[in-house]
């Protein structure tokens, strides 16, 4: 280990730009621990702490600034030692790009006048402050906090509504603008469709699908979950709705919803009326008679929505590949299944996803069970135990208080995994993974130990566990779509093609006597 | 070039105007530039128009610094409130508005102070910046996370010591604080002047003993670099930024909202500066509201 050190006497730097240099010190190549610092008494005893002192050091004076490198050999001391020197040239040079941290909106909004959104995450309590502040500074919001209370929301978008501007949220996890996906979102072609959603993976599935069929996204306006109840009153659907309705890129509209309260469906559909495009309606479990009355197209599932907006859009459907179901791979599951074996357990990261596969099994079974049903007879009383035909939306409140959500850290769905794979009476276990920014690296990869291992278990109790997984990404996605695939199908997990395909093939698996 | 002074510290305006300043530059940043005083040896700070009023301060009506020509070293003299720089630039302080640092009253309501700790507290512990008093989850470097152990580790025995009235024991601690911690003025000055702004508020509880204060202002001299030392003498006496008079201000009288904008500009100052201050000034208040009246120091 080698370790060079450089003492610039009378040497002084703001405290801004020596945490920088600092910062960058450490992220050269080869760099094993660099230290920036004022050569104080105590600073010297840090680094006598830590090793690091040298006779030169310990000669430094208050004023003198301290540089030492530490890495493996001489030759990468001294090659770092040349970047951080760099780095102390670069610093006068304002002409570059480089990242800065404003400590407010305002300052921020200061300098850099030509920023039109703000993307904020804070603590819920100081949310709806930090929005105001951008909203007051003619920035567009996307909030991704939640705990903010709804009549801080409403004020908020009511503030936006009368300054012309989005406010996207609070509770708000998703959106692409300007082609750049913000928080969880996936890598998608540039096109004519404009998406606004208030079911955050429910709109990555549209926007991932009307990709696949070759479409793409002018962009993916996110409203926040409560957008659509009777108190909130859809503001930044119908504001989202009049946005893409005057941008001249957008040739189609998508909207995209959890059931909506039905004094502010007939809103959003009074809208449609108005709307000089042609808007797709996907409200899931919605009717198709009232939005095909307002002049919509009605989508029962997500990937019809997504055809039908690649369809208004202008391709041709019959040049489309569909991905119809594979009916000879449903017959070849229901005969390896027992007939014990009737129940499909679904253990979703996405809310909507797990809607969505909730709702097609319900077309078929009564006994469906949820936390998040809607009926309440069938909403789970004991978030431990399934019962039946149960989806559980892994990352609701209920099982995120005080956790990751499970798009990020996936422990909690992998013991429940394990806990249903151990069930004689579960038929097949329905997973989504999901890939794109935000998201856990290797969603599958993290899986696929608890996948072999569920598996061996059934096979030495003598029955066929079918698992079936949709990764939902795009061949832009990272990490790549293909490898987590191929890890899935490698460890003999059936792929659904899509969030709709994985419900029905799921509803399929477990019928019996068709 | 001619720039006036929008505002600028009494007792420095004062100075100026009697034609008794002679110095040079000491040290030139993107929005400060400092002037060391022939006389008095002190440093003394012409600041951009971005930057709030100060101890030993003038602000003026200028954006940027580096378009001036200024080197360290260059002369500097003063005739009739015009502060002359070399032959580069001419400062005019006429129109100067005075500032002067006062210190508002130690907050009498109790209770609202209480909620105002935790709401600091919460708020900065949401919005500090890390890497000094505010440790960082994941700190990048061994010598970043012994730093931060040390910060945490002084500021408790100081503060303990103080609550005990050990007086020998808290200068040491304080001391062991001085000079300790990254960025131009260390983490350990930085909070430190927030401590002494609070116990120097008159009506504070918590009585620090000039002795003490002055031990700590004559040891720092050694222990840390010049800029930071005059930041660290200046709080001694009470003397501090108007940034943390409009803070203290709020606590004092202010509403939920002005505390919180009064905070956020503390927050902003430098680096992890304004948090590492905000955190004193916690210190300070926890110490009062749990110390004050009954403790004080003494030599032991």
């Amino acid at each position: 280990m080698s370790i060079k050190v450089v003492i610039k006497e009378s040497t002084y730097f703001d405290s801004v730009s020596l945490m920088s240099l600092s910062t960058k010190a450490n992220q050269i190549e080869g760099v094993e621990q660099a230290v920036i610092a004022m050569g104080t008494e105590m600073n010297k005893e840090v680094l006598r702490n830590v090793g690091l002192i040298t006779p030169e050091l310990e000669a430094a004076k208050t004023s003198d600034l301290m540089i030492v490198v530490k890495a493996a050999t001489d030759e990468l001391c001294e090659s770092a030692y040349v970047g951080i020197e760099e780095l102390f040239t670069k610093k006068g040079d304002t002409k570059g790009k480089s990242e800065i941290k404003y400590a407010t909106i305002d300052s921020a909004a200061k300098s850099i006048p030509e920023a039109n959104l703000a993307v904020i995450s804070v603590n819920g309590a100081f949310a709806a402050r930090e929005a105001r502040k951008a909203l007051e500074n003619d920035l567009h919001v996307m909030l991704f906090s939640d705990n903010v209370s709804i009549e801080d929301e409403i004020a908020l978008k009511q503030f936006a509504h009368e300054k012309g501007l989005l406010m996207m949220g609070p509770d708000c996890g998703t959106a692409i603008i300007g082609n750049v996906a913000l928080c969880f979102g996936n890598a998608v072609r540039k096109g004519n469709i404009g998406i606004v959603g208030a079911s955050g993976t429910g709109s990555q599935e549209v926007s991932v699908r009307i990709h696949d069929f070759g479409g793409g996204i002018t962009q993916l306006i996110g409203t926040g979950g409560r957008d659509l109840s009777e108190q909130v009153g859809g503001i930044m659907m119908l504001d989202g709705m009049k946005a893409l309705d005057e941008d001249e890129a957008t040739k189609v509209i998508v909207l995209i919803s959890k059931p909506p309260a039905p004094s502010v469906e007939e809103k959003v559909l009074a809208q449609i009326k108005n709307c000089k495009k042609p808007v797709v309606v996907y409200f899931i479990g919605g009717e198709e008679t009232a939005v095909v009355a307002a002049g919509g197209h009605f989508a029962k599932t997500t990937k019809e929505a997504a055809l039908k907006a690649v369809v208004l859009a202008g391709a041709n459907e019959d040049e489309l590949n569909k991905r119809p179901l594979n009916w000879p791979l449903i017959e070849e599951v229901r005969a390896k299944l027992t007939p014990e074996q009737k129940y499909i357990r679904g253990l979703f990261c996405g809310g909507t996803l797990c809607d969505e596969a909730m709702y097609l099994a319900m077309d078929t079974y009564e006994d469906v069970y949820s936390n998040i049903q809607k009926k309440p007879e069938y909403k789970l009383k004991n978030l431990h135990e399934s019962i039946a035909h149960t989806f559980l939306d892994m990352g609701d409140d209920d099982f995120t208080n005080g956790k990751p959500h499970p798009m990020i850290d996936p422990s909690t769905r992998i013991a429940r995994f394990l806990q249903e794979a151990k069930d004689p009476s579960v038929g097949v276990i329905v997973m989504d993974f999901i890939l794109g920014f935000g998201s856990h690296e290797d969603p599958v990869g993290v899986m696929l130990p608890a996948i072999i291992e569920a598996k061996q278990l059934a096979e030495k109790e003598g029955r066929h566990l079918e698992i079936l997984g949709y990764v939902m990404g795009t061949d832009l996605d990272s990490p790549k779509f293909e490898d987590q695939v191929q890890k899935l199908m490698d460890a003999g997990v059936t792929i659904a093609s899509s969030s709709t395909n994985a419900g029905l093939l799921a509803r399929e698996f477990v019928a019996k006597g068709v | 070039m001619h720039i006036h002074a929008l505002s600028g510290d009494a007792e420095f305006l004062r100075i100026l105007a009697s034609s008794s300043f002679s110095g040079n530059i000491h040290s030139i940043f993107e929005r400060t530039i400092n002037l060391q005083c022939d006389q008095n040896d002190e440093l003394y700070t012409i600041a951009n128009d971005q930057l709030d009023n100060g101890p030993n301060t003038l602000v003026l009506d200028i954006k940027r610094f580096h378009e001036t020509g200024l080197e360290v070293g260059d002369r500097v003299l003063s005739q009739g409130q015009t502060l002359q720089i070399g032959n580069k630039i001419e400062i005019a302080a006429t129109q100067a508005k005075e500032w002067e640092c006062t210190l508002p009253p130690y907050p009498s309501n109790i209770e609202i102070l209480k909620v105002d700790i935790a709401f600091m507290k919460e708020y900065i512990a949401v919005h500090g910046k890390c890497g000094g008093m505010k440790r960082n989850s994941r700190p990048s470097t061994p010598f970043e996370a012994e730093m931060s152990n040390m910060l945490l580790q002084r500021s408790g025995l100081l503060r303990e010591a103080l609550a005990a009235g050990k007086s020998e024991e808290a200068v040491q601690y304080a001391l062991g604080l001085v000079g300790l911690g990254p960025g131009l003025t260390p983490s350990g000055d930085d909070f430190l002047v927030g401590l002494f702004s609070i116990v120097n508020m008159p009506g504070a509880p918590y009585y620090l003993p000039f002795h003490f204060l002055e031990e700590i202002a004559t040891e720092a001299k050694r222990l840390t670099n010049e800029i930071s030392y005059m930041m660290v003498k200046k709080a001694v006496c009470g003397q501090v930024r108007e940034s943390v008079v409009n803070l203290l201000q709020a606590l004092s009288k202010g509403t939920a909202s002005e505390l919180l904008g009064a905070l956020e500009k503390v927050l902003s100052i430098g680096s992890s500066s304004g948090t590492d201050m905000a955190l004193g000034l916690v210190c300070g208040l926890e110490l009062n509201r749990e110390a004050g009246g009954r403790a004080c120091l003494l030599k032991s």
